[in-house]
Order: structure tokens, then C-alpha cells, then sequence
């Protein structure tokens, strides 16, 4: 008769301590965000799209002979002062696998790993990109949130 | 001429009571997600509207929108006429539920004298609905969810009477108006057994209206959906209506027994009213999202050995005060 009593007893106060532990929680701030308007910054060592920065390239092609998937792809020419010009940067992203390794061969950190992520888009074509092209990621960079 | 003007009061007043149970379940489905969503540290929904105040709009225009399928196996019948058991029982309580008085007249659509006694009788009909579903879908989830609703019903019925007899005894009325006046000096749940008696009417309630931590008829886990997992589009929408509209009617007479009804300073009697009854519909929620969903036999056991035997005590107890 007493264990009955003891256990009506010991069950309402288990429960008001677990509704304890749900108001304490309904007056915490909220640790979601609302994410196409609110976005967090993306981490230090995030590798998002192959970004690049072109005064910085010596051509040395580190980065097409380390890239696993052969994304990569470079022409270049050369002036009468022997300097050489790049002629074309192009970046499959349909191969990239994000591995970073360009980022890390690179000798002046002309290549790297930008914190691009939202990538989707509606065709091929648009996965072909041209590195040397200063708009590339524009419209990747300001999604538009409809 | 006479009897066309009460004609029309009748309409009107059905209308006005079927506008307000749309818009309090709309509110109330917004209302336990943004509750929920702040106690798991979330914000909810925040997209339609101030904070997603138009959420439930938005979902029941899609509910609206949407084919009405009925599956191929379905006892035809009894399969459709279930949401509408299951929701005209609730709509018809709100004769009896006495929202206050405006400008002198009291809104109460019929102040019974019979009024709480009406009350309980005419909501164990939805339990009907939940079981001509179960049967009608033909499906063996959906019976065992109606086989446990009705049990779970009939159980958690009793200690809910016992503790409304309670009630009763005190105020020596059914009426639910005069229940509401004869607290006017002192709400029923400041004193002792009538404050016994609220727990345990809070907690058959919350077991009434099939919620968590009593919700095995619809257990997600076990039984799929349980009664309604054979409906879709506005059949379904109308049990999600019939369980909000009992959510608001198991609080709303909680807030009339025991918490002095429409009664308050200051503020009108209707906001009052509101303000109590949406009170104890979110302890409700908070229950719903703190706590685990019992066994079936830990149910059965829990009215019949604990509850029942209190509230014949607190029963008894009440008639020794009341003689003494």
C-alpha cells in the first residue's frame, strides 16, 4: 500500500522535473536558422566551387597533372617577351570531386577552394566553367529566394 | 413571425459557432507547431505571414485541393459517414459552453439545465466516429487503433465523471452557467479535493481527446496512423477538426469547472474565458511535447488503479465535507 503511494509520488515528480526540462527550453533562443534568408558563413577549411584568382597563375599546370577527375583544363600562349598569357581556365564541375588537391598543390595560391555551395542548376552548359570569366559565380552567389 | 426570428437566430448563431471552431483549430494546429517547435529550440513555422500565422490557411486549401481518395477495400458507408461522427458531436457541445456575457446578453447558445450531463453524453459519440473509421477502412491498423481508442474512451471516462460529479456536488447544478456563477467568490480549484479533482479531470482529458501521452489509438509507431491511416485530403482534415474542436472543449469545461469559467477583473468575460481556456490547451501541448506515449497496458492500468480509486475517494471525501 505505501510502495503504491510512493510510486503515484515519485512518477508526478519525475514528470514535472521532464516539464521543467521542456520550459527551460521553450525560453531558449532558437538554434535554427531560417535558411535561404539567413545563412551561416561557411567554415575556414570549407572546399566549396574551384575559384581563381588570375593575376596570381605562373601556369605551371600543378593543377591539371594532381586533379583526380581531369576537371581541369588549360591553354596558354606566350608574348615575344617570353611571358606567358593564359588563353583558357575551364572547370567541369559535372567532374570535380572537391578534393581540394589543387588548392594544396598550388604554388601562389592561385587556384582555390571558394565557399560556394548552393551549386543546383538546370543544365549542363552551366556546369562548363570558365574560370577567366570575373561574372562566373554571380548568379551562384546571390541565389535569388523566391 | 416569431418562430422565423428564432430561425434565423439559429443560423446565426450555428454560423457563428462553426466560423469560430474553424478559425480555433486553424489557430490551434499554429499555435502546437509553434509551441512545439520553441520547446525542441526551433522557430517553427515562420514563411506564410506574421511568424507563419497563415500556415494552417495555406494547409487547408491544400487539404481542400486535394483528390479524395477511397481505397479500393473500404466498407463504403461507414467509411465515409466516420469524419462527420467524429466532428458534429464536438460542434454540437458548444451549446453548452458559456463564453461569458456581452452587453447583457449571456452567450451561451442553449444554457441547459441539464448542461454538463448533456456535455459528456454527447462526446462519447465521437468515439464513434473513431471506430466506424477504424471498421469502415478495413484495414488492420486502423481497427486495432479504433479497438484501442474505444477502450481507452470508456476507461479514462469514468475518473473524468468522478471528478466532474465532484464538481456538480459542490455547485448542486448541471447547469453550466450557474456552475460559472456559483464560483464567484471563490474558483472551484481552490479547494482541496476540487483541486484533486482538476488533475484528474486533466488528465482523462488529455486521454479523452486521444494526445500524447495517451495517443496509443494513433501511435505513429506501431500503427502506422491508427484510425485515420486510410484517409486523406478533407476527410481528413475533418479529424484533424473534430480532435482540435475537443481539445478546445475539454479545456473550455476545465476552465468553467474549475477555474471560475468567464469570470475576471478588469477585461471583458469573453477574453477571460479565452485567455483560460487556451491556457490549459497549452499545459496540453506542453504534456504532449514533454512527454513519452505509454503501453496499452500501462493505460489500462494507470485509470483502473490509479485514478479510478482516487477519484471515488475524492468523491467520497467531497460528500464528508459537504455533510460535515
Amino acid at each position: 500500500m505505501i510502495r503504491y503511494f510512493i510510486n503515484i509520488i515519485t512518477g508526478a515528480w519525475s514528470l514535472i522535473i521532464g516539464l521543467m526540462v521542456t520550459l527551460k527550453n521553450t525560453l531558449r533562443r532558437a538554434v535554427t536558422i531560417q535558411y535561404p534568408t539567413q545563412k551561416l558563413p561557411m567554415t575556414e577549411r570549407f572546399r566549396g566551387l574551384v575559384d581563381l584568382r588570375v593575376e596570381k597563375c605562373i601556369k605551371c599546370y600543378q593543377c591539371v597533372k594532381i586533379c583526380p577527375t581531369g576537371c581541369l583544363a588549360i591553354t596558354h600562349s606566350e608574348t615575344p617577351e617570353k611571358k606567358k598569357e593564359l588563353v583558357t581556365f575551364k572547370y567541369n564541375m559535372e567532374l570535380c570531386c572537391f578534393c581540394g588537391f589543387c588548392d594544396q598543390v598550388c604554388p601562389t595560391q592561385a587556384i582555390y577552394m571558394s565557399k560556394i555551395y548552393e551549386i543546383a542548376t538546370y543544365g549542363h552548359e552551366k556546369l562548363h566553367i570558365d574560370l577567366l570569366n570575373p561574372e562566373k559565380y554571380r548568379e551562384w552567389l546571390n541565389p535569388t529566394v523566391k | 413571425m416569431v418562430s422565423v426570428l428564432t430561425f434565423i437566430i439559429m443560423i446565426v448563431v450555428g454560423a457563428v459557432i462553426l466560423g469560430f471552431i474553424a478559425v480555433s483549430a486553424m489557430f490551434l494546429i499554429w499555435w502546437e507547431r509553434k509551441v512545439s517547435a520553441h520547446m525542441q529550440t526551433r522557430y517553427g513555422p515562420m514563411r506564410v505571414g506574421w511568424h507563419g500565422v497563415f500556415q494552417s490557411v495555406a494547409d487547408v486549401i491544400k487539404l481542400l485541393l486535394k483528390e479524395d481518395i477511397v481505397p479500393a477495400g473500404v466498407d463504403r458507408w461507414i467509411w465515409w459517414f466516420a469524419p462527420f461522427f467524429a466532428v458534429v458531436p464536438s460542434v454540437m457541445v458548444f451549446v453548452c459552453i458559456p463564453f461569458g456575457e456581452m452587453f447583457g446578453i449571456d452567450l451561451i447558445p442553449a444554457d441547459l439545465n441539464v448542461g454538463i450531463l448533456y456535455i459528456i453524453a454527447i462526446t462519447s459519440v465521437c468515439t464513434l466516429g473513431i471506430f466506424m473509421a477504424g471498421w469502415g477502412s478495413n484495414n488492420k491498423y486502423s481497427l486495432l487503433g479504433a479497438m484501442r481508442s474505444a477502450a481507452q474512451i470508456i476507461s479514462y471516462e469514468i475518473p473524468l465523471v468522478l471528478s466532474i460529479i465532484t464538481v456538480v456536488m459542490f455547485a448542486g447544478t448541471l447547469s453550466m452557467q450557474k456552475i460559472v456563477e456559483g464560483q464567484k467568490e471563490m474558483w472551484f480549484i481552490f479547494r482541496p479535493n476540487l483541486a484533486i479533482a482538476f488533475v484528474i479531470y486533466l488528465i482523462s482529458a488529455v486521454a479523452e481527446t486521444n494526445r500524447v501521452p495517451f495517443d496509443i489509438p494513433e501511435a505513429e509507431s506501431e500503427l502506422v496512423a491508427g484510425f485515420h491511416t486510410e484517409y486523406s485530403g478533407m476527410k481528413f482534415a475533418m479529424f484533424f477538426l473534430g480532435e482540435y474542436t475537443n481539445l478546445f472543449i475539454v479545456s473550455a469545461i476545465a476552465a468553467t469547472l474549475f477555474l471560475g469559467g468567464w469570470q475576471g477583473p478588469l477585461l471583458p468575460p469573453v477574453i477571460w474565458f479565452l485567455i483560460k481556456t487556451y491556457g490549459i490547451i497549452t499545459v496540453i501541448m506542453w504534456f504532449r511535447w514533454t512527454f513519452p506515449r505509454i503501453r496499452v497496458d500501462q493505460l489500462m492500468g494507470f485509470t483502473w488503479k490509479v485514478l479510478t480509486p482516487i477519484s471515488f475517494a475524492n468523491l467520497a471525501f467531497a460528500g464528508w465535507v459537504l455533510l460535515k
